[in-house]
């Protein structure tokens, strides 16, 4: 009896439902590796807490960053418009992607981005890694998809081999991909500029130029552009020219809400003398574009920022305060960041 | 040798018993539902800016229009019994429980439930749109419902808000034939419930049968009504089209945007509150 017992007890256990192994993960060896958060800098984002940089995430975000088989003709990667040395942006007035299709609006600088509580001009994205799969299928980013994405690397015996070191088995999903882009981006942080040098005391002092300017800035930008990150990741229409494609309007795009129209996030102003053409939609060639267009006069708007609507839809410089107030912004220049 | 035979036909027998999936209610037929898009009780014929078969529609405005392109997700059907239970149909599995309605292809009018249970059903409900939950592109979990949205003759991927358009409108309006370009999306970021941005341009359905639909001996066709006058003449907004780059224009610019949406999806899909069938009703219940 016992034996039929025994019999019967194996052939149970053979006639399983579930038929995934259920073979515990190899372990691995995958640190994570603690970011170095400047002084004075904003709280995370909180999505970082959840996909906190690994050695190896890193390594693999990075290589990802840089791959091409992201695009549908495997001609461009994300590293194609987020160029290192120009701050992760690229110079061009709006995106370039596939087949020379030019996007709606100009790049973004990836900097800081651990920091950030909206992605995007618009801010259409609250943690990074629901971004990726924007530009994947884009028309005029990358134009593929996921799948295709995931089948041109699963061929890849060096990127299985970097999803096993990451994630403990060579499985290359979707979420290990974003989560990898973010991890990489995440290590993106600059702030050894010039500025911080004198913020920190370390032993450079600014240029009389660049003190006036400092002053300078202090009364007529860092109402918006405050903070260590030099934005207060706030939206606004600050009377721009338009873009006239039927696609923009700006913030509004997300919100619904028409006091949002063509309203954007305030960018940093950290390595911006390596990010021209300026504005949503490479509107303004140099620096000095920018600041004798609001010295001018910028476009009346019902949701025009109040900051301006006060003076008169301008903020009045002198010559010799742009002049100023461009090479205090040119200490916000991080050249370990960018290679140079 | 005998007992061993025994032992083993016993064992088969107990195999036969350890069965892997339960099963299910007793099922029977199908439920086809078609959609019949309209402009009141006139279906919609479609064509270019001088297209002279093209329906036209006049709306409470006084503006004149007609489509060239109809397009709409259907998705979270569910059933309700003569008994007021309700039947779940693969509402969390877009592949097998959505579908893109599109007029321009007539198969795509009819949609069949399968594997329906047996009985009366009194009411159904769906969604216009895809659930935040599920609308989020995902080709890895969705392959088929992803590639019928993305096809190019359909372009029902909303890429930067990176989820499913919901309805998309092409067409013209006035005597002069504007272009009128209506394309709704959600652009919610956060969980349901607790949305931190964004409009929510999904709605739910909810229509009555006028009789009981009775699965079992037949498979009963449901029509529905799709009425597309209420675009414009809503029972929450009557919209005037204009066109033009400013912040109250409508017709092509900000509606590729929230910005002027929402008023085109409660017109569509109802408020969700003192409305809850939009441009939806049923037609008549087929045996």
């Amino acid at each position: 009896m016992k034996n039929i017992l025994g019999l019967l007890s194996i052939f149970l256990l053979l006639l399983s439902c579930n038929r995934e192994d259920s073979i515990a993960p190899e372990p691995y060896d995958n640190p994570e590796i603690p970011l170095d958060i400047p002084a004075g800098f904003p709280s995370l984002n909180p999505a970082v807490e959840k996909n906190r940089p690994t050695k190896y995430g890193v390594e693999l975000g990075e290589k990802l960053f840089h791959e091409n088989k992201f695009s549908i003709n495997n001609s461009i990667s994300c590293a194609s418009c987020h160029k290192r040395g120009s701050a992760f942006a690229d110079n061009e007035v709006q995106a370039v992607g596939v087949y020379g299709r030019v996007s709606l609006r100009n790049t973004p600088p990836i900097q800081n981005l651990a920091f950030m509580k909206f992605y995007n001009w618009d801010g259409s994205k609250l943690r990074l890694e629901n971004q990726p799969l924007v530009p994947i299928i884009t028309h005029e980013e990358m134009n593929s998809s996921i799948v295709e994405v995931i089948n041109k690397l699963a061929v890849d015996h060096v990127y299985r081999h970097l999803f096993m070191k990451a994630y403990g088995d060579d499985a290359i999903t979707a979420d290990r991909i974003y989560r990898s882009l973010a991890q990489y981006q995440y290590t993106l942080i600059s702030a050894n500029s010039k500025y911080d040098n004198v913020r920190r005391n370390e032993g450079e002092t600014f240029t009389e130029s660049e003190a006036r300017g400092y002053q300078a800035f202090q009364t007529k930008c860092e109402s918006c552009h405050s903070t260590e990150l030099f934005t207060d990741q706030s939206f606004r229409n600050v009377g721009f020219p338009v873009n006239p494609s039927t696609e923009e309007a700006g913030r509004a795009r997300v919100t619904g809400i028409p006091a949002d129209l063509m309203s954007f996030r305030v960018p940093s102003l950290r390595n911006a003398e390596y990010t021209a053409p300026y504005g949503s939609f490479g509107q303004f060639s140099t620096l000095k574009a920018v600041l004798d267009y609001f010295d001018n006069g910028v476009l009346e708007a019902d949701n025009l920022d109040p900051i301006l609507k006060e003076q008169d839809n301008r903020i009045p410089m002198t010559e010799q305060e742009k002049q100023d107030i461009i090479a205090f912004i040119k200490t916000l220049s991080d050249e370990a960041f960018v290679g140079k | 040798m005998k007992t061993l035979t025994t032992y083993f036909a016993l064992c088969i027998g107990l195999a036969l018993f350890v069965s892997c999936n339960d099963k299910e209610d007793p099922v029977a037929n199908s439920i086809t539902l078609h959609f019949n898009n309209t402009f009141g009780d006139e279906t919609i014929v479609l064509g270019d800016a001088i297209s002279a078969t093209a329906t036209e529609n006049t709306s409470a405005e006084g503006q004149i229009h007609h489509f060239s392109e109809l397009k709409y997700v259907i998705s979270n059907i569910r059933l309700i019994k003569a008994d007021g239970g309700e039947f779940p149909y693969h509402i969390n599995d877009l592949d097998k429980g959505a579908t893109v309605v599109n007029h321009a292809k007539p198969q795509t009018l009819d949609y069949v439930l399968s594997n329906i249970p047996t009985g009366g059903y009194k009411q159904i409900k769906f969604g216009l749109g895809v659930k935040q939950d599920l609308n989020t592109l995902d080709e890895v979990r969705f392959p088929k419902f992803y590639s019928a949205a993305g096809e190019n003759d359909t372009e029902m991927m909303w890429e930067w808000g990176a989820g499913y358009r919901f309805t998309k409108i092409e067409g013209f309006y006035d005597t002069d034939n504007k272009e009128l370009s209506i394309h709704t999306g959600s652009t919610v970021e956060g969980e349901e419930g607790s949305y931190t941005q964004g409009v929510d341009a999904y709605r739910d359905i909810i229509l009555d049968l006028n009789t009981n639909a009775v699965v079992g001996s037949t498979a009963p066709r449901i029509i529905i009504k799709a009425d597309f006058d209420k675009l414009l003449s809503g029972k929450t907004n009557t919209i005037t089209l204009t066109t033009g780059t400013g912040m109250g224009d409508n017709a092509t610019p900000n509606i590729h945007t929230a910005a002027q949406m929402v008023t085109f999806v409660d017109n569509l899909g109802g408020d969700g509150t003192s409305d809850i069938s939009g441009m939806f009703s049923i037609q008549s219940v087929e045996d």
